[in-house]
């Protein structure tokens, strides 16, 4: 797909705005009514999702030149989807976050590419992660656990840390944890340890298609050596590019593929796990982008006029993983959730992705104070959440502003009330 | 162009971060669609974007516009060609870091707003104080402040709150020279609580059916009536529109209500304007809902001339009414009427409260005016059919007239045929006064439709002019030439006060007073001759309209 | 353009002989008004029709005279038909027919000369009802009453400031014709109405509502020749009820809660003195109808309609019940020589000849203006002690609390009576009006429609509205014909 294949999506566009705030049924008041964190930060219509399509057709007709600050108003985005959720409320023939992408994709085939986001595929290149991390750690986060190896043997369910966990030192003792509950549930996991890589999905974000699709092939390939029917990711940008990523670019994977928090949900359900131990805690739960909205899978491609197109195949963000986070939550003793106004598929973006948190970190951390407002806004103790990115970028604005809210993983409470971790860290 | 003085001049007046000139960043200006006939979706290119925060910084870009001879045009939330510049030397003035709700007084039920506060947000504000505002048709995205000051203002809720003008209490108001004046009791420094006075009031040229549309400097707050909402400070729902579900508040309860012809659906809308009853209304055909609900069946639906004659005829003749009351017993003694009324007509009442997901998915989106938007659902685009407002009888009419213009033309496959007349008919203030648009479905990315538009528009025109009425499309420049020498001549006269006030002409006056020669290009011949007679039947003398 | 002394005879030539006068009996209502300053009319003319007013209007501008609209007979009080220097008279009170009723619209056509008598009784044979003001005078026009935005006493009815007026002719200062909402509409009137339109709709045409322009303006920017106003159903069952208290907050904030779901019909609080003053049957017995009377007294109407009209009148009697209990009111069927039936039929009319508020004492001024009803208690407080300072008894002030606008803004009216055979007490009434206003602006009254040299006063605090007004008056009068120097209009202001 190019550009040129979505021009009928943005000459569709009406500039009515509802890309720009929350949809209207549930604005709840005036303070927490925007979602786009582009163009509450940068104000020009230019960095609405309505704007950038825009930037598309002038591109296309000629009209502007694709030079620097073109590629910055296009990389200024977190790619997060609320103005394509929002978009969707109301049409069924625009895909909004399509020609974000392919806008990305044409800033990197013209050669306009931002030195951060080099940087990135660099890393990726040299070390199979996207943080700048030595391969050869990759693996250490689970070093000790009795968790097979895939690399020598099979399993049924396919354990995939993702970058972010593998490296970062707040995110791995949750994934340790995973593993150790959902062995506990008698689940037959398996692990790539050193052999992990990124699962290329944000280089598909970046605009780097080609080696997203290399890595695509490596995660597909290990898939399918494991034996595993199932795979499972902590990540909820995994998550999201193993479910819609790759079947787009034609690497669908052959199994399953579940996020950590519906297994544990799946887990209660058939009562292989119980949340037994209180947890006397007010809490808001965050929907990461890439679990909710970005969530939802593939629907397949759709040549014809989009007017026409099924709903079935019209990815809304209204099919993402919403409820296995909140059951869970529900499920421990002592927990009382109370929701943002911003939830579900029209929830505040985190900040963190598309590159921004990598290429504008001012503009990824004004992004992440405004989630810490409103969840201040609620009065609960704790912002949770099932995202490492989403993790990292709280944590640190929670750090850097003093705000009175601790920051949680939202398997970390799991593990907690599921007695495999001690209470000690909440 | 702009020159570097100039630009330099606006960087000053609102910080470098808040102006532009990148052509991408004009473009995404440019770019205005919504009710665009032309086969592009561009309005001219604006020469720079600045984006004020404040009245102050609104005056001093408008000063700098005006020592640099550019000209000027703002708009709120920035929906419609209309909000765009009409030719090649103007700054947009985007509005939207004026996004501020000033105050709301909850004793005197009004709020100072600036320009960028939405429908939606106000109203969520609103009801945490038991009081609601007035949103418009083009749904809850749309800014009060801009209605009330610079379009129309009809909307679903008009029954009980009225018209944006009318709701005006005091304006804050950048004059196109720069300068800076509030209007009635704020401009003499007593509060918010009336918009007129002293003496002549002021809010005469502020607007008048229509506004200005840009073209008469920058509203920057205003303040709005707003009314009386005994619900409770929230409405608990999920979902988003289609699938929303809310929970009903007890204070409301919700109706169909059906007739045999529109004669005696006229008579029972009189007579529950008599009765003061009614929270919200909207007469809506009822294949509309169907085709904003469900486009796909309704497209595969359509061809059945059964369906047809039992949607656009025997439940055509229906309105939606929400009666909300204070209590319990006045609640009942509203329902108690409004079936007597429809019974006496011989129409039947769908409550609602019989089909619960209905009567909870209608609550929120009729409250809050969400479902417009989907009319894009079914062709990408929708152009209206804007009547003058006037008696019910009138608007009923103007409905059944605009319904048969529309068949011709969806017979033809040059509008989309959505099965029925599809009108937007409200009534105003107890069903004193009444508003008909009819809607007509098109995909503006095809070019027979495009030209189905605007042939269809002349006959719009021509049908207005026929039924005695000032369209409200008639911002646009070259039906605001054939109309002004009909009417009043109003056009000589605000281009009089627009010299007046605005003296450099620094304003974009392309919807305000500009007029323009028709293009008759898809116009049959006849249809043209037929304008012509009308024209020169009807254009008034020294003594007024020929009688 | 200056003044300049103008042989009425000129006149004669647009209106015909018969119909310019220069009669002193005729000219003298002209002369003076209440307490304004005295002027020079120099014939009164009397067009026919709007082709003889603009005829008028276009000879003023040929010889630069000053014209003077008037719609009402006499007595006049406000002084905005009295000539600042010297003018001509343009009385329209000759033309007054009822052009038409529409029952189902619920509209009134009317000329300019129709009083409120003469609307009643067409209106209440059509099963309608007229919107009145409170108790205006016999010979008060209609149209002129709404043209000066005169409250009207249902608040409900009162959507916005220019109701119940609502579509216009009218010729501009300049001479030229003009047709204000959908009256501004294509075609004729006649065609108009075969086409179905009633003229409901005030706004407009286009963009600029010259009806919100010329109303307030004394007639400074154009002479209306007739106008559609609103006008009501009759309720089937109807009552009205007091409720009489020492402290007006309490009927105040009674008065915001009913009226914020627009329960209620009539809603006017009156003080002891105003509410004698329209209740007594003889001037001898106010006084002690006064002392009679609780301070504070609010008049509230409750109605039922065709449907159902005995259930509704309960829903609204038990609602306010139920508030008046809340704030600790309580509502009664009479007051004091005034059971609310009285009250029912003075309300529903105009006031009896000359006009009530000349009872008292022969004479009377008013201060009027807009404020909120939360400060409607301090501007009392102002104006009393006011009277303090000038010797004048607050107790025998008038005082007169109108809620418009459904309850978001007050009209109140302060009303100073004094014997005008009595130079002294003229001359306090004169001095306590003028310092009163100042105060009272002082503490943020609004002084929306000033009369006279109020204008000073209320001018002063918006001179970017005064430079527009000025523009827009070149515009509709640009030789300045119409009722010079009012307004803003005069050199003295600002």
């Amino acid at each position: 797909m190019s550009l040129e294949d979505y021009r009928r999506d943005i000459e569709g566009c009406s500039r009515c705005s509802s890309c720009k705030w929350v949809p209207y049924n549930q604005i709840k008041s005036w303070r927490f009514s925007k979602n786009c964190p582009s163009i509450y930060r940068h104000n020009f219509h230019t960095y609405s999702g309505s704007g950038r399509m825009v930037i598309g057709l002038s591109l296309m007709e000629g009209r502007a030149e694709l030079d620097e600050t073109v590629a910055e108003m296009i990389f200024r985005c977190q790619l997060c989807g609320a103005c394509d959720s929002a978009c969707k409320t109301y049409r069924d023939d625009i895909d909004i976050s399509e020609v974000l992408l392919e806008l990305r994709s044409y800033c990197v085939e013209s050669g306009e590419l931002l030195v951060e986001h080099m940087a990135v595929i660099d890393s990726l290149k040299r070390e199979g992660n996207s943080l700048g991390e030595l391969k050869t750690a990759r693996g250490d986060w689970a070093r000790g656990l009795d968790v097979k190896d895939v690399n020598s043997e099979t399993c049924d369910v396919l354990f995939h840390a993702g970058c972010r966990y593998s490296y970062d030192p707040d995110a791995r003792e949750t994934v340790r944890g995973d593993i150790q509950l959902l062995r506990s549930a008698g689940l037959d996991i398996g692990v790539a340890g050193v052999e992990e890589a990124c699962c290329g999905g944000r280089a598909y974000e970046l605009g780097y298609r080609g080696e997203a699709s290399n890595y695509a092939d490596d995660v597909l390939n290990r898939v399918k050596s494991s034996g595993a029917g199932t795979l499972v990711t902590a990540c909820s940008d995994c998550y999201s590019h193993f479910q819609y990523i790759y079947p787009k670019i034609g690497k669908e994977l052959p199994v399953e593929v579940l996020h950590v928090s519906q297994v544990m949900d799946r887990l209660i359900d058939n009562g292989r796990l119980d949340f037994k131990h209180e947890l006397p805690l007010s809490v808001t739960y965050h929907d990461p982008c890439h679990l909710g909205r970005k969530g939802e899978p593939f629907t397949g491609v759709w040549t014809g006029d989009k007017l026409d197109r099924p709903m079935s195949l019209k990815r809304s963000g209204r099919k993402g993983i919403y409820d296995a986070p909140r059951n869970l939550l529900y499920a421990m003793p002592g927990v009382e959730l109370v929701e943002m106004e911003r939830i579900r598929e029209y929830a505040w973006c985190c900040g963190a992705g598309g590159g921004v948190l990598e290429a504008f970190p001012d503009f990824s951390a004004s992004t992440t104070v405004e989630r810490i407002e409103e969840a201040l806004a609620t009065g609960a103790e704790a912002l949770v959440t099932a995202c490492p990115w989403c993790l990292r970028v709280f944590k640190d604005a929670v750090d850097q502003t003093s705000a009175d809210l601790e920051v949680y993983d939202l398997a970390d409470l799991a593990l907690i009330s599921a007695g495999v971790a001690q209470p000690a860290s909440v | 162009m702009i020159s570097d003085e100039a630009y330099k001049e606006l960087e000053e007046a609102v910080g470098v971060d808040n102006v532009s000139r990148h052509p991408a960043v004009l473009d995404s200006y440019a770019f205005q669609p919504f009710e665009n006939h032309e086969s592009m979706p561009w309005c001219p290119r604006p020469v720079a974007v600045a984006l004020p925060s404040t009245t102050q910084e609104v005056s001093e870009v408008i000063k700098a516009c005006n020592r640099h001879n550019l000209k000027h045009k703002a708009f709120s939330t920035g929906w419609g060609l209309w909000c765009g510049p009409t030719t090649d030397d103007v700054v947009q003035i985007d509005l939207r870091r004026m996004n501020r709700i000033v105050e709301i007084d909850e004793k005197n039920m009004f709020a100072v707003i600036e320009p960028y506060v939405c429908g939606a947000q106000l109203q969520a504000e609103a009801m945490k104080v038991g009081l609601n505002t007035h949103i418009i048709g083009a749904g809850p995205n749309c800014s009060p402040l801009a209605s009330a000051t610079s379009m129309h203002g009809v909307g679903h809720d008009s029954i009980y709150m009225s018209y944006s003008a009318r709701n005006v209490l005091g304006l804050e108001w950048v004059m196109p020279t720069g300068e800076v004046t509030r209007l009635g009791a704020p401009g003499s420094g007593k509060g918010w609580f009336c918009g007129d006075g002293p003496g002549p009031s002021l809010r005469g040229t502020m607007r008048g059916y229509t506004g200005a549309l840009g073209g008469m400097g920058v509203f920057t707050r205003v303040a709005l009536k707003l009314y009386n909402w005994p619900g409770p400070p929230e409405i608990e729902s999920t979902g988003t529109v289609v699938d929303v579900m809310s929970e009903v508040p007890d204070c409301l309860r919700i109706f169909g209500c059906f007739f045999p012809d529109k004669d005696r659906l006229a008579d029972a809308y009189y007579d529950i304007g008599e009765a003061e009853i009614g929270y919200n209304c909207l007469k809506v055909a009822t294949p509309a809902f169907m085709m904003i609900l469900a486009p796909h069946l309704f497209k595969k639906l359509k061809g059945t001339e059964n369906l047809r004659r039992l949607l656009g005829g025997t439940l055509g003749q229906m309105f939606l009414i929400i009666l909300a009351g204070i209590s319990r017993e006045d609640l009942d003694h509203q329902v108690d009427v409004l079936k007597a009324i429809v019974d006496e007509h011989l129409g039947f009442v769908l409550d609602a409260k019989n089909i619960p997901t209905l009567g909870s998915n209608l609550a929120m989106n009729f409250i809050r005016a969400t479902m417009p938007a989907l009319v894009f659902r079914i062709g990408g685009s929708f152009s209206t059919a804007l009547g003058r407002n006037d008696s019910l009888d009138t608007q009923l009419a103007w409905g059944e007239a605009i319904a048969e213009i529309k068949r011709g033309y969806a017979k033809k496959e040059m509008i989309i045929d959505d099965m029925g007349d599809n009108p937007y008919f409200v009534p105003y203030e107890n069903n004193t006064w009444a508003h008909c648009e009819v809607v007509y479905p098109y995909d503006h990315r095809s070019e027979k439709h495009l030209a189905g538009s605007s042939a269809i528009n002349m006959d719009f025109i021509i049908n207005a002019i026929e039924s005695c009425m000032e369209p409200m499309f008639g911002v646009v420049p070259s039906a605001r030439k054939v109309l002004s020498p009909l009417t009043s001549n109003f056009n000589r006269w605000q281009r009089k006060l627009s010299e007046a006030l605005d003296p450099d002409q620094t304003s974009d006056k392309g919807f305000y007073t500009d007029e323009a020669e028709f293009d008759f290009t898809n116009v049959p011949p006849e249809r043209v001759e037929r304008l012509q007679k009308l024209v020169e039947d009807l254009t008034w003398t020294e003594l007024g309209p020929p009688e | 353009m200056q003044t300049k002394s103008t042989d009425p005879k000129v006149f004669r030539r647009a209106v015909g002989p018969e119909n310019v006068s220069t009669e002193e009996s005729e000219l003298e209502h002209f002369r003076t008004a209440g307490l304004s300053s005295r002027g020079e009319p120099a014939a009164v003319v009397r067009p026919q029709g709007t082709a003889q007013l603009r005829e008028v209007i276009l000879l003023a501008r040929e010889t630069a005279t000053n014209l003077v609209f008037t719609s009402s007979a006499p007595p006049r009080f406000r002084g905005d038909t009295v000539p600042a220097g010297e003018g001509i008279i343009v009385d329209l009170s000759g033309m007054d027919r009822i052009l038409r009723i529409d029952r189902r619209n619920k509209v009134a056509y009317i000329e300019p000369g129709v009083t409120f008598n003469n609307l009643i009784e067409r209106a209440d044979e059509a099963g309608l009802k007229v919107l009145m003001p409170l108790l205006p005078r016999k010979s008060k026009s209609v149209l002129a009453c709404f043209l000066e935005r005169e409250p009207i006493i249902i608040p409900k009815y009162h959507w916005d400031m220019t109701d119940p007026l609502l579509c216009t002719e009218m010729v501009f200062g300049s001479g030229d014709l003009f047709r204000t909402g959908t009256a501004g509409s294509p075609g004729g009137i006649d065609r108009q109405l075969k086409a179905g339109l009633a003229h409901k709709n005030p706004l407009g045409p286009g963009a600029t509502d010259f009806l919100r322009i010329v109303q307030g303006s004394q007639g400074t920017l154009a002479g209306v020749t007739w106008a559609t106003i609103k006008l009501e159903a009759k309720p089937t069952v109807h009552k009205i009820y007091f409720a009489c208290d020492d402290r007006l907050e309490r009927l105040v904030a009674f008065t915001y809660r009913a009226l914020r779901p627009r329960l209620g019909d009539e809603w006017l609080i009156l003080g002891a003195r105003s509410l004698a003053t329209i209740i007594a049957e003889s001037p001898g017995s106010i006084d002690e109808l006064a002392r009679r009377q609780a301070p504070w007294t609010l008049v509230y109407g409750v109605s039922g309609y065709r449907y159902y009209p005995e259930e509704r009148l309960a829903v609204q009697e038990n609602e306010l019940a139920r508030i008046a209990q809340a704030v600790g009111v309580r509502p009664v069927p009479e007051v004091p020589s005034c059971p609310a039936k009285k009250m029912e039929e003075i309300l529903a009319g105009p006031s009896p000849y000359p006009y009530y508020k000349t009872v008292p004492r022969g004479a009377f001024a008013d201060v009027a203006f807009l404020t909120t009803l939360d400060k409607a208690g301090a501007m009392v407080e102002v104006m009393s002690t006011a009277c303090d300072a000038h010797g004048y008894p607050p107790s025998e002030l008038g005082i007169y609390i109108q809620p418009i606008q459904q309850g978001r803004t007050a009209h109140v009216e302060f009303t100073v009576y004094y014997d005008p055979a009595d130079e002294a007490d003229r001359a306090r009434a004169c001095e306590l009006v003028e310092a009163a206003s100042w105060e009272l602006d002082e503490a943020g009254a609004f002084f929306s429609r000033p009369y006279g040299s109020l204008s000073r006063i209320a001018f002063r605090n918006c001179p970017d509205s005064v430079e527009a007004l000025r523009k827009v008056k070149q515009v509709m009068d640009p030789d300045n014909v119409l009722n010079r120097g009012k307004l803003c209009f005069g050199e003295e202001v600002v």
